[in-house]
Formats: C-alpha cells, structure tokens, sequence
C-alpha cells in the first residue's frame, strides 16, 4: 500500500472514532447547545469546551508523518465557528492551535496559526450567513461544513508550505498528507454537521408541541377554558401549561392586565398588574408570537433588575376571528442551561388555546342562540289571533255556551303552551297539539269558510323537531292563505315519505304565497321557523315551499329530527 | 234608517244584527261576507248606513269605502278588532269606528250621532274620497273575481250590462260605478259614457261635426263628445 492510502485509512478510523463519540455525546443534552444557535454563555461555553476537546484529541491520536501529525483539528476548529460564530471559532482554533503548538514538530508554528485561521474562517461564514438571514436552516447545512472544511484545509496546506521550513520537507509533508487530510476532514465535518442537525431536527419536533405533550395539554384544557378568559380560569390554565411543558413559570394576560402567573418569580410578577413587558405588547400588536430568548434577544423583566427569569416566550391568544384577546408567557429561568422553550412550542400552545376557546365559545353561543330563538318564537304570538278569539267567544257565548266553554279551553291550552313549553325541541305529537289548540279557535271562527284536513301517520308522533314550528306555519296557511279567500278554504296538514325521508307537508288552497313580502307578511315569524330548523338537522334541512298560485301553498317541513 | 253589515265572520255578523234588533229605527237591509258582494249588492239595498269589518278577503273595508258610488253614499261605521286603524279611519272620515267585541253602550253612541246627521248633508265619508286613491280594480272575469291595477286598463265605458274595462287585449267587468272612477282615478271622462286613461291615448283626430275618436295605444277607437273634446284639449295644452 501506499504511504498515502495508509495514511487515508489511518485517518479514516481515526474519524470513525469521533464520530462514534460525537454520536454518543448526542444523545446527552450537552449536544444541544449546539443545536442553538448563539454566541453567548453557557451556549458558546459548551461549543467552545466540545470541539476544544476535540481538535486537542485529534492533535493527541494524529498519525506521525515526517516530524509532522497528520490529523483532523480542521473539523473542531471549522465546526466551532460555524455554530459558535467568529469569537468562539477563533477561540477553539486557538486552543487547538496552542496545544498543537507544545507537541513540537517543523511544523508547529504553521499548524498553530492555521487552525487558528480555520476557526475564524469558521466563524466569518457563521456571520456571512446569519447577515443574509438565513441562519437557521444554512447554518447546519452539511454541505456547507464540507465545503468550508475543504477550504479550511487548502488554506492550511498553503500555510505549512509558507512557514514550515524547509520547504523541500515542506512540500515532501504537503504531497503525502493533503490528500488525505483533505478529504477526511471534508467528510467528516459533514457527517459531524449531519448529526447536529439531525438531534436539532429531533429536538424541534420532540418540543413543537406536535407531540403527545400537546396532545396532554389539549386533553387537560378541555373544559377549562371558558369563552372569556378571567382571572380563576386563567389561574388554572397556567398551572396546567406550567406541568406540561415544565417550564420555570407562566403568565397569562387579557390585551391589559396580567390575569394569572405560576412559577418562578411570582413574588413580583403580580396578578391584576397593567402589562408592562415591551414583548407583551409586541405580540398584542403584532399578533405574534415573540420570542425574547435571552441570548440573540434579550429579555429583561420589566418589574425588577433581580428577577430569576431569563428569557420568554409570548404566544397571542386568538379568537376564532383571529383577533388578539390576549397572551400566554412562557418563561426560562437566567441559571437554566438548556432551553426547553422555542417559538414553535410557543405556536403549537396558541393553536391549542384559541382551539379549546373557540369551542367552548361555540357552545356557549350555541346554548345561548337557542335560548334566544325560544324566546323569539314564543314572542311571535299575534295579539290579532287573541282579539280574534276573544271576539269570537264573545259572538257565540249566548248562543252556544258550550261552544264557548270548548273556545275558552283551546285558548287556554294555546296559551299554556306557548308560555309554559320551554324545551329548545318537541315531538310531533306536542306540535300537532299546539297547532290543533290554535286550529280549532280558527274553525269556529272562519265556520263554514274554512275546511281542516289532518292525516299523520302515527308512526311519525315522536319524531323531534324545534319546538313552535307547526304552529306559525299553519297559522300563515291561515292568515296569509285561505283567509284571503272569498270563501271555501282548505288547509291539509298530512305526513309523506319523500325519498326516504319523512316530511310534514301544511297545505293551503289559496296560492298566495309572495317569496318576497313587504312588511309584516310572511316575514319574521317564517325566518324564525326555518333558521331553527336548520339549526336542528342541518344546513340543507330549511322549509321547503311550492306554490302554484291561486291553487296550492305548500310549506313542507323536514322530519329528519331523531326519535 | 237602512242598515247594511259587511263582515267576512259569519259570527260577528250575527252578533252586530243580534245588538241592533235593539234599535227600532234600524232596519237591516242587507248583509255581505267581503266587499266583492258588497260592491255587486249594495245599490240595490239602498242604504243609510254601512257597518263596515275592516280586514276582509281581497278588498278591505277601507279599501272598499273607496269604491262606493257616492249616488248610493251611505254613511259608514268603521266594525274592527284591531286598533291599528283607527287613525287612518278617522282620516277618511268615517262617521264612526267601534272596536270588537262591540259594547251596546258604544254602539248606541254611534246610532244617536247617526240620527243627529241631517238627511241632506253629503255622506260623511265623501270628502275622504276626492283624492285619485283607487288603485286596484275588482274586476269580474267570468265566475272569477280579480283585482286588477289601474295601469293594465286603456279605457273605461257603460252600457246597459254595467261597466266594462278595456285592458288592450279584452274587457272585464267591473262593479265600480263610471263616477267612482272618474273621481277616484285618473281616468278622465270624453264622453258620457266613456272614460280614457290619459296615458292610453295615442291620438286624437277630430271629426267635421266637432265630435272626435280618441286612438289607444292597444288601436281602439275611443269616441270624445264635443264637450269633452274641449276639456281633453286643455289638458293636453292643444289650441
């Protein structure tokens, strides 16, 4: 074999052998500063001290060619101002350098200098790439490494042949070992990088709340959260978000006051207190989520200079219309080493939040809209039909007293049930007694003009729908139907099955029916019946008319409604 | 005094005749369930005084107060359930308005003002109707009973079957006395037996014996006495 490829394999094992450590230490959480990027204490302290260690021990199990170690410092230092940026970079090469330096050889003073450059040079593309904005996904770009390495490594060899003397020994070093410790090296701080971005990817999925945790902290909120937030309710929703993502502290606001705060520094971070924090209203403003990390940006508590806590996460509480209504802070203490907050677990906790908000608000509204519609419904009794009722008793009183007796029953049972029936629904058999109560005053009323024909099928009497649906419907059969007739009127209530489906069909022979009435008409009372009805099976579910004017008015009503 | 009840409720119907069998003086000529009946029947009942329900089928009372010839010019009482009317009804002029159920106090008040009315002075409900307020038109069409608009119709003429329209294809018939629409529409009078919607009017040619035929816009031929031609001129601003 040639002295060149045994110094390639050599070298490749060699690589191997970090690899395998880098591989372990990652799984440690002392890898994962180095999936953040910073330049700062303690992040850039681990970087520095990691990939120090590494260019000493490539230094320490180089392999020995001419007086000179062939080696693979280059990663340590290149990776270290990659991810550490040009102080830290310079820093490992240095320390790398100086140790290479005491180890002695001819070219001692060359490789010092050189692994200094490649960590500054490491550390120029850290900030290249961080002006251009694009850090994060650049920056642990694998490809990248391997080329800035690949460079790294020219630039070294042109060094050894610019200090080293002699040259001749210079050149004879250059030809064996740059082969080798070029493309070693390359390799190398790829694979290295793809193992950081690897564990980063993994970290950012583990805590972006996409994960069983979210999953938990939904599952607990449900229930919690009320429409509005107010002070108990966000005392609990705190607590809640604090266990499941063990977080230093969390703080809850409305868009002006802090309503709840759990954890660290709750001796200061006041409830009922106005928000002061610049991130805060930040993110009320902007509809964000801020993300005051402490290290690229800083965070001060805006209460007091001694406050244990170091960095936050501010996540907007969103209305289903997408309007800030107010925020949920995450804090990390100043001592904490390692972060476990980031802006997607901050986005993966506003979706959960606004989610469970936007379905209790739901169902409130849901509650409240029925409530209302009853109220409405009820309310559409026409003081005309009572006059009407009234006058009729009185006209038959002395007459037929029996018939008045039977008159007073029916409108007391009419107005019983329009008071008293409060259930949002009722089964046919409870509307067609309504409906029959109002019918029989309208019969004595209109006498001969006006014929009632009723065939329901008996299976259909429990079927549900909203209640105060039939009344109105007939009584528009009446009012804006038959009683515009000059005489021989007809109202048919009957069931049928149309496609499967029952239906209830209110049928006038009168055909008046205008789609577009002015005023009082047709109007209100019809809106109400068909807007319940499709609150109650559906969209699609709406009264049905079919009119063939001067012949037929059909108000036809679906039976969908459960038994 | 002749009393006629106009009532679509067979029951309050019952109950007014019931109360006014009270009155001596009040004798019932007449009783119709809606205001199509009462149009056909009432000249030939001759009477005094109308109890008039307001909310009937296809015309209502006040409605139908509008289209009675003032010739047969009863006077009129207002019978109504509902309030809501009442101030439109004193508008018109009504003698009287009594809500239902009816009190036989209230209804004797409204029988002594009635009797205190000169028989000579014109019917209380005449100065409601000068204005051109008619603007649906019951109209017969075999055993069918419609209301028309006003607009459909080109001319109007009477002869010994009673008053017929012109609606640019066919003619209707219609209870509505010639006066009531002379002086309830814009139809104007061109001959004695004759009424012309003036925006019907295409042309007017005027004969040698100073007579002239009014043209339609559907092509009638109108015929325009001499001494409307005058009247037509004027409003046209012809010289």
């Amino acid at each position: 074999m040639s002295p060149v490829m045994i110094l390639l394999v050599s070298m490749a094992q060699q690589m191997s052998m970090f690899l395998v450590i880098a591989y372990l230490l990652s799984k440690t959480p002392l890898f994962l500063p180095l999936s953040n990027i910073s330049a700062r204490l303690p992040n850039g302290l681990v970087i520095y001290l990691i990939f120090s260690a590494f260019c000493i021990l490539a230094s320490l199990f180089g392999h020995t060619v001419n007086d000179a170690i062939a080696n693979t410092r280059a990663v340590g230092a290149v990776l270290g101002g990659l991810l550490g940026g040009p102080l830290i970079g310079t820093a490992v090469g240095l320390t790398g350098g100086l140790h290479r330096y005491t180890l002695g050889g001819f070219t001692d003073l060359a490789c010092a200098v050189s692994t200094t450059l490649e960590g500054l040079l490491g550390g120029l593309v850290h900030l290249w790439v961080r002006k251009r904005g694009q850090f994060d996904t650049q920056l642990f770009s694998p490809k990248r490494a391997l080329v800035v390495t690949f460079f790294a490594e020219l630039l070294q060899m042109s060094l050894i042949l610019l200090i080293a003397r002699p040259f001749e020994q210079s050149l004879e070093l250059v030809r064996q070992i740059a082969l080798p410790m070029l493309l070693i090296n390359s390799i190398g701080a790829g694979m290295f990088m793809m193992m950081i971005q690897d564990r980063r990817k993994l970290y950012n999925k583990f805590s972006s709340a996409g994960s069983d945790q979210a999953l938990r902290l939904a599952e607990r909120l449900v229930g919690v959260l009320p429409s509005q937030l107010d002070h108990a309710s966000a005392a609990q929703v705190a607590k809640i978000i604090q266990q499941e993502t063990q977080v230093a502290a969390v703080g809850i606001t409305n868009e002006t006051e802090v309503l709840a705060f759990v954890g660290l520094g709750d001796d200061h971070h006041r409830v009922g207190e106005t928000i002061l924090s610049a991130q805060t209203l930040q993110s009320i403003r902007e509809n964000r989520v801020v993300f005051a990390d402490g290290i690229a940006t800083p965070y001060q508590c805006s209460h007091s200079q001694r406050c244990p806590l170091g960095s936050a996460l501010v996540v907007p509480i969103r209305h289903a219309d997408n309007t800030v209504i107010g925020t949920v802070k995450l804090y990390e203490g100043k001592r904490r080493l390692f972060q476990s907050i980031n802006r997607s677990l901050g986005e993966g906790i506003g979706r959960i939040i606004t989610e469970q908000l936007t379905l209790s608000q739901h169902h409130e509204q849901k509650q409240l809209l029925s409530q209302a519609e009853l109220k409405v419904a009820r309310a559409q009794v026409n003081p005309h039909f009572l006059f009407n009722a009234l006058n009729t008793i009185n006209a038959v009183i002395k007459r037929t007293p029996e018939t008045a007796r039977s008159l007073v029953s029916d409108l007391s049972l009419f107005l019983r049930i329009n008071l008293k029936r409060n259930q949002s629904v009722s089964t046919l058999a409870q509307e067609l007694e309504h409906a029959n109560a109002y019918l029989h005053i309208e019969q004595v009323r209109f006498a001969d003009r006006l014929t009632i024909e009723q065939e329901i099928s008996e299976d259909l009497q429990q079927l549900v729908l909203p209640t105060f649906t039939l009344q109105p419907i007939v009584e528009n059969a009446i009012k804006h139907g038959t009683s515009q007739l000059l005489d021989g009127g007809v109202v048919r209530i009957y069931s049928r099955i149309e496609q499967g489906l029952p239906e209830l069909v209110v049928e006038d022979n009168a055909g008046l029916y205008a789609p577009d009435p002015e005023g009082e008409s047709t109007g209100l009372g019809m809106n109400i019946v068909d807007i319940r009805l499709k609150h109650h099976v559906g969209r699609e579910s709406g009264l049905k008319v079919e009119c063939e004017p001067g012949d037929y008015t059909r108000v036809i009503i679906p039976l969908t409604g459960e038994s | 005094m002749r009393a006629v009840i106009v009532d679509d409720e067979m029951l309050a119907r019952e109950e007014l005749k019931d109360l006014l069998t009270e009155f001596d003086d009040i004798e019932l000529v007449g009783e119709f369930s809606n205001g199509v009946e009462c149009l056909k029947g009432l000249p030939k009942c001759r009477a005094d005084v109308l109890f008039l329900d307001i909310e009937m089928p296809m015309i209502t009372g006040l409605e139908l107060a509008s289209m009675i010839d003032t010739a047969s010019a009863p006077d009129i009482v207002f019978v109504t359930a509902y309030d809501q009317f009442a101030i439109e009804a004193f508008e018109k002029n009504a003698v009287d308005y009594i809500l239902k159920p009816i009190q036989p106090e209230r209804l004797q008040q409204s029988i002594e003002r009635l009797r205190a009315r000169s028989p000579h002075q014109a019917p209380a409900f005449e100065s409601m109707v000068k204005d051109k307020c008619l603007t649906l038109i019951p109209c017969h069409h075999g055993q069918a009973t419609k209301l028309v608009r006003l607009d459909a119709f080109e001319y109007a003429f009477s002869d010994v079957g009673g008053v017929h329209l012109w609606d640019g294809a066919g003619q209707v018939h219609t209870h509505l006395t010639l006066k009531v629409l002379e002086e309830r529409t814009p139809f104007i009078r061109c001959h004695r037996q004759y009424l012309v919607h003036p925006q019907a009017i295409r042309e007017i040619c005027q004969e040698p014996d100073g007579n002239a035929v009014a043209h339609t816009l559907s092509g009638q031929q109108v015929p325009v006495s001499r001494r409307y031609f005058k009247v037509l001129r004027d409003l046209f601003g012809i010289s």
